[in-house]
């Protein structure tokens, strides 16, 4: 029930608007595609509303495009309506369908039958194409682009430029993209590329965005007094090129076909006085007007054949011709610009008709190129073009007068010099100088004619008050004289300045002397007017370490002047010049001022000379010379002292006063030193001069040492002497007792007195060595060195025999084995004594004998060995039986094993090796049957049991060194 | 630079030289003129902002075949001839076209252009003096639209890229078969 009831209202209201429409649809609807413009015409019939809706859809995929209420009038004299549309999709992209129907208000008519306007995506059409394509539109408009794909291929991509550009698809075959805002193409245009799946290019389109043209600034002129010709500005770039892009201009209607690149300019053949000019490319076109009146317009052209009719030393006419006669009746300004080595400048001149003219000031001998411009005099419009160069050249004229100098070398021979004219000076080709010395006092002149290649001559200076005058000369003539006078007073006072010939002062004679430096283009030099510079001031420089035929310059000074900048193509860096100011007057001239300075200051070329170093004590003193001026190359301003060590330097001092050549290193101690001396400029310092010394101990002080220490022996010596003096008597008692006379029974027929006793080779006191034995009282035994420190048995295997020490054993009561220290006091007061006879026996010189060895060793376990009585001990009466009987050849052979073997001490019968004459003597085959005191004078040596009557050299050495380094 | 290049190669063919040398020569002349076409393309590419991997669609222009195993070592020069006069008619039509669309400008593609071009005539040179005939080193090719196919701007460009392909791929050919004569005739020489 329901349901019966909605399809009667919606059939009710459908009746209902058909009913109400009442108007009839468009009929015989028509489409127009002009797909260059991508605008579609609509058009059709029997409508007769006013308002009509128009629905348009892409046919294929029916989505809507348009569905727009249009006010469209019919036309009187068809009876049809028509409708354009412009699509932003190209027409060829794909189908579109159209229908309209009529409105009036709410009422609408029926739809239109669909009007299909087919795309090129028809099956039908199989390529590849693109849309739209080679179009040009401007800057900034937005365009779309339709790839239409081959049948059966598969779209890949869109590409504009090389960009990657998403895509629209509008139809199965069709696919689009939009730009907006495009900007300028290059001059090939702007690619949009479509592309297949595998990458290939199937269909591109080409865009030229560029801009429509903006020319500017027309202007008309004319060159001949007839024609126009009109220039104007490009303005703007269209980024159009081609023939079909490229703009075009017209000149009131004409084209210009030489209107192209930056050669902007059109011409007509008559003065129009009006003047329009179009510019056209595809996107516009553009328009200029000009007007003006002929005269007011006139840019000549350019002179013709321009001659120099009359051509004089200081001046020249020059003269041109005109194209065109009219300039010839026309008031005119002329602009003739002359160029020479010199400079170049423009003069200007006016004349009714003008055609020539006349060039003044120019220099003689002088190469001229001009060149001719004009102008309208009345109503000056614009220089016309220059015309084409003409050179020439004036004619010579005598030179002007040399600029020379009097340069003293010496007090009486100087020079002559003068400057080398310049080439606006020589007014031609100098050919020679001529020089003429004037003597007033002989009334005399010389004239010496010299080449023009020497610019000095050699004067001997004896006149003073002489005159010298130079001329130069050229094809010309001869210039005026340039006169020089050598002062009539030499060296001497005149208000106060010293009046000279100017020459090179050596350094000393320089009262007042000071620096001036350079300032970029020369070195400015002022000073304070001086009364007597009537004819002005000079002012000389020289390289100062210049010695002998020195490079002068100088330049003259107007008197009223006080200032000059010193300017010279010859300036070093490096080079001390010195500059001094004269003032000239007709009889002297008057050294003012001197100044010395360098154009560049530079460091030293060379280290400074002579250095050394001297020690003084624990302290250092460097000297050195000061660097030759030559090898300065700046200003000293000081030194500087390094301690080197390795490549490292070390600032000791920086000695700021460049006078000073010395500087004292203090408080160093012993060792070696390295020290560098720079000397230092503005521009820094030398490579810098090193010198090494090595600190030694002041040899002096060891000299002192060595005499103190002596003097403090001496001393001691003589204290020694003295106390030994005053206690001489206990010093005799201690160590050299009397002796008592024996008692002899009878008178021995001696004589009171001393008793010389000549030591008997048997006198001798055998020590045996024997480091083991000591059981003995009466013996002598060997200590070893080494037995202070408790190794006596090791003392044995000692390789130094000579460290050995032998005591004496003194033999007393009570005191089996007291040691003596020194051997010196064992010889000295070796005290035996035998209880036999109780003398006191001193030996002062012992000597060991093998020869008593042997027996006692061979003696002492047969039993006959009573008669030597004892095992080795002092036994010097007991001897005297046995020993000659023993061979004396063979005390070697028992004196070696057994270690512990020992040796009596046998004085009386042990002499043979030391006199050979014994064995012929009785005497020294027996021994002294009684007490003897003998005193030697013998060091107590070792024994050589291996060469006979040989010593030990070393034992006294060894006592000697032990004595002075005071070990016991 | 290419202007002094090329008097220097006019001053290498007018020398007299002997056969082996004129081969070796030739050979050397198509290297360097497929070391130019190469370059070109890459200027081309580049000034039309297309991609190395895009290329163009379409089958070869010259269609000539040095590949045959019946052909002999100067058949095969006589063929390359032939090749390289319808590249210089190509070319030729190239710079026509472009001229027309672009005017005349003067940037570097521009140079490297013309050097192709006279390059090439050189190596038409050589080769005639190869063959010993009177063959024309005329640039063999009508430039015409309809003929070449070329629809439009975009037409024109793809159509110039291929004959830019077809310049590298003929000058490498002449590279190869010059260098494989020059390889015979020394070795012929030797023995």
């Amino acid at each position: 029930m329901p349901s019966l009831f909605f399809c009667i209202l919606l059939l009710g209201l459908g009746v209902t608007e058909s009913q109400a429409s009442g108007l009839a649809p468009p009929q015989q609807v028509r489409l127009d595609a002009d797909k260059e413009t991508q605008t579609l015409s609509v058009t059709w019939e029997d409508g007769h509303a006013s308002t009509f809706d128009v629905e348009i859809l892409r046919t294929e995929l029916m989505e809507m495009v348009l569905n727009e209420t249009v006010g469209v009038t019919e036309d009187q004299s068809t009876g049809k309506h028509q409708w354009n549309w412009t699509s932003p999709v190209p027409l060829e992209c794909t189908s579109l369908s159209v229908k309209v129907r009529s409105r009036d208000g709410q009422d609408v008519s029926e739809w239109s039958s669909q009007q299909i306007l087919p795309g090129l995506d028809l099956p039908d059409n199989t390529d590849s194409q693109m849309y739209p394509e080679g179009k040009t539109v401007p800057v900034g408009s937005n365009m779309t682009f339709c790839c239409i794909v081959e049948e059966g291929q598969q779209f890949g991509s869109l590409w504009y430029k090389d960009t990657l550009v998403k895509e629209n698809m509008l139809s199965r075959r069709t696919y689009a993209t939009t730009m907006t805002n495009q900007g300028p193409s290059n001059p090939s245009g702007t690619n949009v590329v479509c592309s297949n799946e595998k990458k290939m290019i199937i269909a591109g389109a080409v865009v030229f965005v560029g801009y429509p043209p903006l020319p500017s600034d027309l202007v008309c002129e004319t060159h001949d007094l007839i024609s126009v010709d009109c220039q104007w500005s490009k303005g703007r770039d269209t980024y159009l090129f081609g023939m079909t892009r490229q703009t075009y201009y017209t000149l009131n209607g004409r084209n210009c076909p030489k209107a192209r690149n930056s050669n902007m300019r059109c011409g007509l053949e008559q003065w129009d006085g009006n003047w329009t000019l179009v510019a056209r490319n595809l996107l516009g076109e553009f328009r200029l007007t000009d007007a003006a009146e002929l005269g007011h317009r006139v840019r000549p052209v350019a002179p013709v054949n321009l001659t120099t009719p009359e051509v004089y030393s200081w001046n020249a006419s020059v003269g041109w011709l005109w194209k065109d006669k009219g300039f010839e009746r026309l008031s005119l300004i002329c602009q003739v610009q002359r160029t020479s080595h010199l400079n170049s400048s423009t003069q200007t001149y006016t004349g009714y008709g003008l055609n020539t003219v006349v060039l003044k000031d120019l220099q003689p001998d002088e190469k001229y190129s001009v060149k001719v411009r004009c102008g309208s005099q009345k109503n000056f419009w614009k220089w016309g073009e220059w015309s084409l160069p003409l050179s020439f050249q004036t004619k010579m004229d005598r030179p002007v007068a040399p600029d020379i100098w009097l340069w003293m070398d010496s007090d009486n021979l100087g020079r002559v010099l003068w400057k080398p004219l310049t080439k606006s000076e020589s007014h031609g080709q100098i050919s020679g100088y001529e020089v003429i010395l004037w003597s007033p006092e002989e009334n005399s002149q010389q004239t010496l004619t010299l080449p023009r290649s020497v610019y000095s001559l050699p004067i001997n200076v004896t006149d003073r008050g002489s005159k010298v005058t130079v001329t130069a000369r050229n094809p010309a003539g001869v210039s005026l004289p340039a006169n020089i006078v050598i002062p009539r007073y030499l060296p001497g006072k005149n208000g106060g300045k010293r009046v000279v010939i100017p020459r090179h002062l050596p350094d000393a004679e320089d009262t007042a002397i000071s620096k001036v430096a350079f300032n970029g283009s020369g070195f400015p030099l002022s000073w304070v007017a001086h009364a007597n510079a009537s004819c002005g001031y000079v002012v000389d420089w020289y390289n100062t370490s210049c010695t002998q035929d020195c490079n002068v310059e100088w330049i003259k000074v107007a008197a009223d002047n006080t200032n000059t900048m010193v300017q010279s193509g010859n300036f070093l860096a490096g080079v001390r010049y010195k500059f001094s100011l004269y003032a000239c007057s007709s009889e002297s001239t008057v050294l003012l001022e001197r100044w010395h300075g360098y154009m560049q200051e530079l460091v030293p070329s060379r280290t400074v000379p002579r250095l050394s170093p001297n020690q003084e004590g624990a302290d250092v003193q460097l000297t050195w010379d000061q660097i030759p001026l030559e090898h300065q190359r700046g200003f000293i301003l000081g030194y500087t002292v390094y301690l080197t060590n390795a490549s490292h330097l070390t600032l000791l001092a920086n000695i700021t006063d460049p006078q000073l050549t010395n500087h004292t290193v203090r408080n160093l101690v012993l060792g070696s030193y390295k020290f560098t001396v720079k000397a230092y400029t503005a521009a820094g310092e030398d490579g810098g001069a090193t010198v090494s010394i090595s600190l030694e101990p002041y040899t002096y002080w060891l000299i002192m040492e060595i005499l103190v220490a002596l003097g403090t022996m001496t001393c001691l010596l003589i204290v020694i002497t003295i106390a030994c003096y005053r206690k001489r008597k206990w010093v005799k008692k201690a160590f050299y007792p009397e002796i008592p006379e024996p008692k002899l029974p009878g008178d021995w027929g001696i004589t009171q007195g001393t008793l010389d006793v000549k030591p008997s080779p048997h006198s001798m006191v055998h020590i045996v060595e024997d480091s083991v034995w000591d059981s003995s009282k009466e013996a002598l035994v060997t200590v070893p060195e080494e037995d202070e420190e408790g190794t006596g048995d090791e003392a044995a295997d000692t390789d130094e025999p000579a460290s050995l020490r032998y005591y004496n054993q003194v033999v007393e009561e009570g005191s089996s084995s007291q040691r003596r220290p020194h051997a010196s006091d064992s010889s000295a007061s070796s005290t035996g004594s035998m209880d036999s006879g109780h003398t006191d026996v001193t030996y002062t010189g012992i000597q060991t004998s093998a020869c008593s060895l042997a027996p006692m060793a061979h003696f002492q376990p047969q039993p006959d060995a009573s008669q030597c009585v004892g095992g080795g001990g002092y036994r010097p009466q007991m001897q005297s039986a046995s020993c000659p009987e023993e061979p004396q050849t063979g005390p070697e052979e028992h004196l070696q094993p057994p270690v512990g073997s020992f040796g009596g001490y046998q004085p009386q019968c042990s002499w043979k090796q030391d006199s050979p004459e014994a064995d012929g003597d009785g005497l020294d085959q027996t021994c002294l049957g009684s007490p003897t005191s003998v005193t030697s004078s013998q060091f107590l040596l070792p024994y050589d049991t291996s060469e006979e009557g040989k010593e030990y050299p070393s034992s006294a050495s060894t006592w000697f060194h032990n004595l002075l380094t005071g070990k016991p | 630079m290419a202007d002094q290049e090329h008097i220097e190669i006019d001053t290498l063919l007018d020398m007299p030289a002997p056969g082996r040398s004129r081969t070796g020569r030739a050979a050397s002349l198509a290297r360097l003129l497929h070391q130019d076409c190469t370059y070109l393309l890459e200027l081309y590419r580049e000034r039309e902002s297309l991609l190395s991997d895009h290329t163009p669609a379409g089958d070869r222009i010259v269609s000539l075949s040095l590949s045959s195993p019946d052909l002999s070592s100067d058949e095969q020069v006589q063929l390359l001839h032939s090749a390289l006069r319808k590249c210089l008619g190509l070319l030729e039509c190239l710079i026509l076209r472009e001229e027309e669309e672009m005017g005349e400008l003067e940037g570097e593609y521009e140079t490297v252009r013309k050097g192709v071009r006279d390059r090439l005539g050189h190596l038409l040179h050589s080769t005639k003096v190869l063959l010993e005939t009177e063959e024309d080193v005329t640039p063999d090719h009508q430039c015409n639209e309809e003929v070449d196919g070329v629809v439009g701007t975009f037409g024109a460009k793809m159509w110039t890229y291929r004959v830019l392909l077809e310049l590298i791929h003929w000058a490498n050919s002449a590279s190869q078969t010059l260098h494989v004569l020059h390889s015979e005739r020394e070795g012929r020489e030797e023995i």
